[in-house]
């Protein structure tokens, strides 16, 4: 292996072990060396895949996916500037929390992660979020897609008024809106007219990927 | 020495140090990964129901290591409610080691059990996560209490009052006094009115409407169950410690909640099952909890059928059993719903599961409790029918059954079927079930005594 190859090699190495501090190093190290800013993200983009692969058998865990993404964004700090404008790597922009009332989130932290790791800019309002924030996020943030999720019976509804609340704003045809949670069922979300449903992590990168290229 | 008493517990999560959540959730996963590699915990697939005590000792005193470390974080002031390892071993020594339930002739005394002890297991009736409609609440309840076996009752959510959702306060609360009221009801009906009920306020989330519908006027008595939420990995917020505060005020029974979750914070089955024990630490030091209600989750496959969760479920409950004399009730999320072999085949691998490992129980979660009306009473009749024969197995025998059933089921769980609503494996008017239903029924328990389980 040249040692052209081996940097590179230790730039993913580092997104395995989440050292955020390596990975600035060896970051500007492969740029260094030669390699374009699209190469090292696609070289990460493929650590990243087969971390979500992992986590979806339960070879890793949700901190290992937290983690990694917190070193994945630490590397995309530095090489994202270096990409030209019309050059974007985004798989799309998503704004994502537990809403109004709930304040069960790791579910939705499982989603976030996954979705990080999948090439996805993710900005997670966290949990207890009213609708109201949800909106004005995903239009600070330029998203494309809002996620929700509820985890009791009771704040379910929460789901409804966050739909009714883009819609009152007159905005619901900007986002693409996609709800889930353990008691939230695909039937309630076409009810509640939201735009996806999702059953687990692994279904809603699916989902989010089909519902951006739509 | 005194043991921490709860006042304290406050002014140290308003004192305690500071750390953001993701810090603390992180330094949950670090240490529990620390702790199973010194104490060399190992999941093994082999054994889902493990028999080697040193393993759950093992479990037991990495917990201890790990809670000493850690503590419980305070979501709302940000800080660690932390206690030396004396205080815990303090603590622990003067836990209650018994509950006391119930009123008149349904008056009993929850007293915790050894693995492979011949005492029959306090059976806990009901599926309280489930949610029904208001056309079937009160036959459920009925059909629970009208088991006779049953030592308490797990009351479901109402999902509609009058055909409105019943969401967040104010509107719960209205549900909280209906859903009391048609409980009440129907252990009246059952000719069981003092039957008590361990998961109150069910109906009512949030800990605001909880506390309002407990009110006296409304007709509740401390020889019931409240039970007060704990968030994975170990964590609490200011309007559980405020419900905890109002309970211990009138020595109602506080039941604490809690449930570790495999591929989240905790890690692999192994960092589960270790947190699982912490969590009970928790429940006692920081909840002053009578009892405790706990189960386990696999994120993947969302229900705790898996062999990695019965494992987990079965050594930890072990590691309490054995270390700890304290009423913990386990129970499981089954993949499969009513009127399905599948869903019994689930329901026996966690019953033995949990009688084995000396725990009491609390009976089926069908469809992942996600499902509106997806539950029967006679899916809890046959869990209680199970754990009472379980009743001093020995765990290597528990293994083998488990390990059958499992073969039964356990490729499945991806695609488990539905099953059926009550409305529809259940006669409305007279509150029988199906004979489709009962024939499903009939045919399991005949393969399960074939296979060695020995029903009365």
């Amino acid at each position: 292996m040249s040692s052209k190859e081996e940097i590179l090699n230790k730039v993913v190495l580092d997104l395995f072990s989440y050292d955020v501090d390596g990975i600035r190093v060896d970051v500007e190290k492969a740029l260094e060396k030669g390699f374009s800013p699209l190469e090292v993200i696609n070289a990460l983009s493929n650590g990243m895949r087969e971390i979500g692969d992992k986590f979806a058998r339960l070879e890793l865990f949700l901190t290992d996916l937290m983690m990694a993404g917190d070193t994945m964004k630490a590397a995309l700090e530095i090489l994202l500037p270096k990409i030209p404008k019309d050059k974007a790597v985004s798989k799309g922009k998503i704004v994502i929390g537990t809403v109004k009332g709930d304040i069960h989130e790791i579910g939705k932290n499982i989603v976030s992660a996954m979705l990080t790791a999948s090439g996805f800019e993710v900005y997670d309002l966290g949990k207890d979020v009213p609708a109201s924030r949800f909106l004005e996020e995903a239009e600070k943030f330029k998203a494309n897609i809002i996620g929700a999720s509820a985890l009791m019976t009771t704040t379910i509804p929460a789901l409804k008024d966050l739909i009714e609340y883009v819609k009152a704003k007159g905005l619901r045809n900007k986002y693409k809106i996609i709800v889930g949670g353990g008691p939230v069922t695909k039937e309630y979300a076409e009810e509640i007219g939201a735009d996806a449903y999702a059953e687990n992590a692994v279904e809603a990168v699916k989902t989010i990927k089909n519902l951006i290229e739509k | 020495m005194n043991s921490v008493n709860f006042f304290e517990v406050l002014k140290r999560a308003s004192s305690g140090p500071i750390v953001s959540e993701k810090e603390f959730n992180i330094l949950v996963f670090k240490k529990l990964k620390e702790v199973v590699k010194e104490y060399d915990i190992k999941f093994d697939g082999e054994t889902p129901v493990p028999f080697d005590d040193s393993l759950a000792d093992d479990v037991f005193k990495a917990a201890l290591d790990f809670y000493a470390d850690v503590g419980t974080y305070c979501m709302d002031t940000e800080r660690i409610i932390k206690f030396t390892e004396d205080e815990i071993k303090e603590g622990l020594k003067n836990a209650p080691h018994k509950a006391f339930f119930g009123e008149g002739k349904e008056a009993k005394t929850f007293i915790p059990r050894k693995p492979e002890s011949k005492e029959t297991p306090w059976c806990h009736v009901g599926a309280g996560i489930a949610v029904s409609s208001e056309e079937i609440h009160s036959k459920l309840v009925e059909g629970y209490a009208s088991i006779p076996e049953a030592d308490s009752i797990s009351v479901p959510a109402l999902a509609f009052i009058e055909g409105v959702s019943i969401r967040e306060p104010p509107i719960e609360f209205y549900g909280a006094l209906k859903m009391l009221a048609s409980a009440k009801e129907a252990l009246r009906r059952a000719g069981r009115p003092g039957l008590p009920i361990l998961n109150l306020v069910s109906t009512a989330a949030s800990q605001i409407a909880g506390i309002a519908a407990s009110a006296a006027q409304f007709g509740l008595t401390s020889s019931n169950g409240w039970l007060v939420p704990t968030y994975p990995e170990l964590k609490i917020g200011n309007n559980e410690l405020c419900k905890i505060a109002y309970l211990l005020s009138w020595g109602a029974n506080i039941g604490a909640e809690y449930s570790p979750l495999i591929g989240g914070y905790s890690g692999g089955p192994e960092g589960t099952a270790v947190v699982f024990v912490a969590n009970c630490i928790q429940g006692i030091l920081v909840l002053k909890s009578t009892y405790q209600l706990a189960w386990i989750t696999n994120v993947i496959d969302r229900c705790s059928t898996t062999k990695d969760a019965i494992w987990a479920l079965a050594v930890s409950g072990q590691a309490i059993s054995r270390n700890i004399s304290f009423p913990v009730i386990q129970f499981h999320y089954q993949a499969a719903g009513p009127a399905t072999k599948m869903l019994l085949y689930e329901v026996a691998a966690g019953m033995i599961e949990i009688v084995a490992s000396g725990q009491a129980i609390e009976t089926a979660h069908p469809a992942r409790a996600v499902e509106i009306d997806y539950v029967t009473p006679l899916e809890m009749k046959f869990s209680v029918e199970i754990a009472h024969a379980a009743a001093g197995m020995k765990r290597t025998m528990a293994n083998e059954i488990v390990k059958e059933l499992l073969e039964k089921y356990e490729n499945n769980i991806k695609n488990a079927p539905k099953g059926k609503k009550y409305q529809e494996c259940f006669d409305l008017k007279t509150g029988k079930p199906t004979e489709e239903y009962l024939r499903i029924y009939n045919e399991v328990k005949k393969e399960l005594k074939d296979i060695g389980i020995p029903f009365e």
